[in-house]
């Protein structure tokens, strides 16, 4: 097992490396960068821009330019930022911070949610619960998630105006916007992670709907196969009862996909993240990308782009890991 | 559908009975089973129509694409009300509006519009507007309008935005970006996948290596910052590739360069299915057979391997249509879409929702795009799944 996860790390370097490249070359495509356009501002010297360019490395060819970036991103060091003159690192980890909140709770929700539903639609097949679930899941896949949010935004607002009128309760049930409340920093610890908590459930759980879905759908199926096999009925035979054939049994193999597919979803949870941070004001990466991409502030850009190209690299590696506690088949010597 | 083939040539005295009829082609049977599949049906049947009412969005829209009048202005109406019955007869009457007047609620300070009742506009059918042509299917000319109304009431079925540009044709118009896009980007995905899929899975060796490696590569990346950033960065007038278009990519251009960036993003996939299935199909029988009959090895992987993985890449590629529609929404929903110019993706009319300093509580009526979107996400995944059964000989009914 060791050597397999030895041989798994060395085999990310050229992948890493590869993906870190094409970032950096699509990054060059841009002829002008941010130093040109602070040229067009009359208060600012050619002398400054020179100097600037030198410190930031501008005047080299892009494939020295790249090199250096990479020997200091191995010593942790991402580069300035160019619009606001401060360490990179500092910059984005709050962001990647913030959005790790969101995805990952968005992924409790994919699983605590798909698996029981999953398993549900498929002991009861074809009943009309189960046809409910099936077309709920119809729906979760084709809602485009940033719509949805605003959806429940408007949803949330029409409920306040219901119960204003009904009992005068002029409060929204959740927070629609930002991560925090005003009066956040003077709180302790505990309410403080209760604040960030209620701000996130609308977006992780919009964030996760398509996931669910379609992880519902695929559980079902795998479910409704197994539990036709052979060795099914052998447990029934042996006189197992329901709980322990569908949740020891069947369950056990139908789920393995699912552990395979952790390393899948988190890009789509990541990039599916991003449109929903914009629609509530979320403080996460995909807001501070656009804005650093709209500064042409490069090396803020590839920092984003490395930090969650290594995040998916070790959460791929994860799932490996757990496919191997689950499926004993799997032998990694 | 019936057979087509005429039974009749064949003699039904002569013949053998159990060839009186003529085996059904692939393609037969495969519809015969389509047919069976009602959800699939309705879900064509949907985007049929979605796709009729795109391509004459010109004359079912009462209005242009960025059409808004500034005095008055007519900014953030609600849907315009059509009146069907006569308000002092209570009877039935051809369908009319009123004319609104923009007020202020004096405790909100909100705009509202008040119906003013002195005079009704009759909706008119089939009326000439020359302030708002368009060409019909791209060919000729025309002002011709489904409906509208007389100067200077308006009709805004679906309200408008924060400019007053009507909501309703803006969407019929938003169809047409939005429900081609994703079909042209199954094409660039398609031939990258097939190719550099193709390739992989016949040469094996340091080719397979290297373009799985590409692959990887690719999707080691958050699509959706490749997304935004190869996007952001081609519509830079500066850029190389926007330079050759001619300085300021015009809406067609753009629209183009978003069709490829969404095929580049998204072959992987694909290409990685073809591969394992070239890599299977590669060793049976009949292909080597074809191999040890002299056959080229073009020849095997065109005429032999390929077609062998049509029905999946079939499957693959209408599932992967919606998909390609979700991610041009989103990217028009930031804004780096087709630009405002003169086109409306859905994504970039439901961006007018969340645009600073609006309260979505108060223009519901700017969620309407979604709809669409949604309509048609839903429909294509639909489709696709009654084409992966009805492709699939272990699901015949």
């Amino acid at each position: 097992m060791f050597a397999y996860i030895v041989r798994r790390l060395f085999n990310l370097i050229p992948t890493f490396v590869g993906a870190t490249l094409l970032a950096f070359l699509i990054a060059q495509l841009v002829p002008g960068d941010f130093l040109a356009q602070r040229a067009l501002e009359p208060n600012v010297r050619p002398e400054t821009i020179e100097r600037l360019r030198t410190q930031f490395g501008l005047d080299l060819p892009w494939p020295v330019q790249y090199v250096r970036w990479m020997g200091s991103l191995l010593q942790g060091d991402l580069g300035l930022s160019f619009s606001s003159n401060q360490p990179v690192t500092n910059l984005i980890l709050d962001p990647i911070r913030n959005s790790m909140i969101l995805v990952l709770m968005s992924l409790v929700m994919l699983y605590t949610m798909a698996i029981p539903l999953g398993v549900f639609s498929a002991v009861r097949q074809y009943s009309a619960a189960d046809q409910v679930v099936s077309a709920v899941s119809y729906f979760g896949l084709a809602i485009p998630n940033f719509f949805f949010a605003q959806v429940l935004i408007l949803g949330l607002f029409v409920l306040r105006s219901w119960t204003r009128e009904a009992f005068g309760f002029n409060q929204l049930l959740l927070p629609v916007a930002q991560m925090t409340s005003s009066g956040y920093l003077d709180w302790p610890w505990y309410r403080q992670a209760w604040d960030i908590f209620l701000h996130a459930l609308m977006p992780a759980f919009v964030v996760a709907t398509a996931g669910i879905a379609g992880f519902t759908r695929v559980l079902r199926a795998q479910m409704i196969e197994y539990l036709s096999s052979d060795f099914i009925r052998t447990a029934r035979a042996k006189g197992l009862g329901q709980r322990s054939v569908t949740y020891k049994h069947a369950l056990r193999p139908a789920i393995i996909p699912f552990v395979a597919g952790i390393g899948g979803i988190l890009p789509v949870l990541i990039g599916g993240a991003g449109l929903v941070e914009i629609v509530v004001s979320w403080p996460g990466i995909t807001p501070t990308l656009l804005e650093a991409i709209s500064r042409q502030d490069i090396y803020v850009v590839l920092g984003l782009v490395v930090i969650t190209t290594l995040l998916l690299m070790v959460g791929n590696l994860i799932s490996d890991l757990l496919l191997a506690v689950v499926d004993p088949r799997i032998r990694y010597d | 559908m019936s057979d087509p083939r005429p039974e009749a040539v064949i003699d039904p005295s002569r013949a053998d009975p159990v060839l009186k009829k003529q085996s059904k082609s692939q393609s037969e049977i495969a519809w015969e089973q389509f047919r069976k599949h009602r959800v699939a049906l309705i879900g064509g049947g949907v985007l049929i129509v979605m796709y009729l009412v795109a391509a004459f969005a010109g004359f079912l829209a009462p209005y242009g694409i960025n059409e808004y009048r500034t005095r008055p202005s007519s900014a953030f109406r609600p849907p315009t009300q059509v009146h069907w019955t006569d308000p002092e007869t209570g009877r039935l009457t051809r369908p009319f509006v009123y004319d609104v007047a923009q007020e202020r609620d004096p405790i909100t300070f909100q705009r509202v519009y008040v119906e003013d009742t002195s005079t009704r506009y009759p909706v008119r059918f089939f009326v000439k507007r020359p302030e708002a042509t368009y060409k019909v299917l791209g060919l000729f000319q025309s002002d011709l309008h489904l409906f509208g109304v007389d100067d200077p009431a308006r009709i805004f079925l679906w309200g408008t935005n924060n400019l007053g540009k009507d909501v309703f044709s803006r969407v019929l118009y938003g169809g047409q970006i939005s429900l081609t896009i994703g079909i042209l980007a199954v094409w660039v995905s398609l031939f990258l996948g097939l190719l550099f899929g193709g390739l992989a899975g016949f040469y094996g060796g340091w080719v397979d290596e290297f373009v799985m490696r590409l692959v990887e590569v690719l999707s080691a990346i958050p699509g959706l910052f490749l997304l935004v950033v190869l996007a952001s960065l081609l519509q830079d007038p500066r850029n190389p590739l926007a330079r050759a278009f001619g300085l300021q990519m015009n809406s067609a251009q753009t629209f183009l360069m978003i069709v490829i960036v969404l095929g580049f993003v998204g072959w992987g996939g694909l290409a990685r299915t073809i591969r394992s299935l070239i890599l299977s199909i590669r060793e049976m029988d009949y292909a080597q057979a074809a191999k040890a009959l002299g056959a080229g090895e073009s020849r095997v992987l065109w005429r032999h391997l390929l077609p062998a993985t049509a029905s999946y890449v079939i499957v693959d590629l209408t599932l992967a249509i919606p998909g390609f529609i979700l991610t041009e929404t989103g990217l028009s929903f930031i804004g780096l879409g087709p630009s405002e110019v003169d086109t409306a993706s859905w994504g970039l009319l439901l961006r007018d929702a969340t645009a600073r300093g609006i309260s979505i509580q108060f223009v519901p009526w700017l969620l309407i795009p979604g709809i669409p979107i949604f309509l048609a996400v839903l429909s294509w995944n639909l489709v696709g799944d009654g084409l992966r059964d009805a492709l699939d000989p272990r699901k015949r009914r």
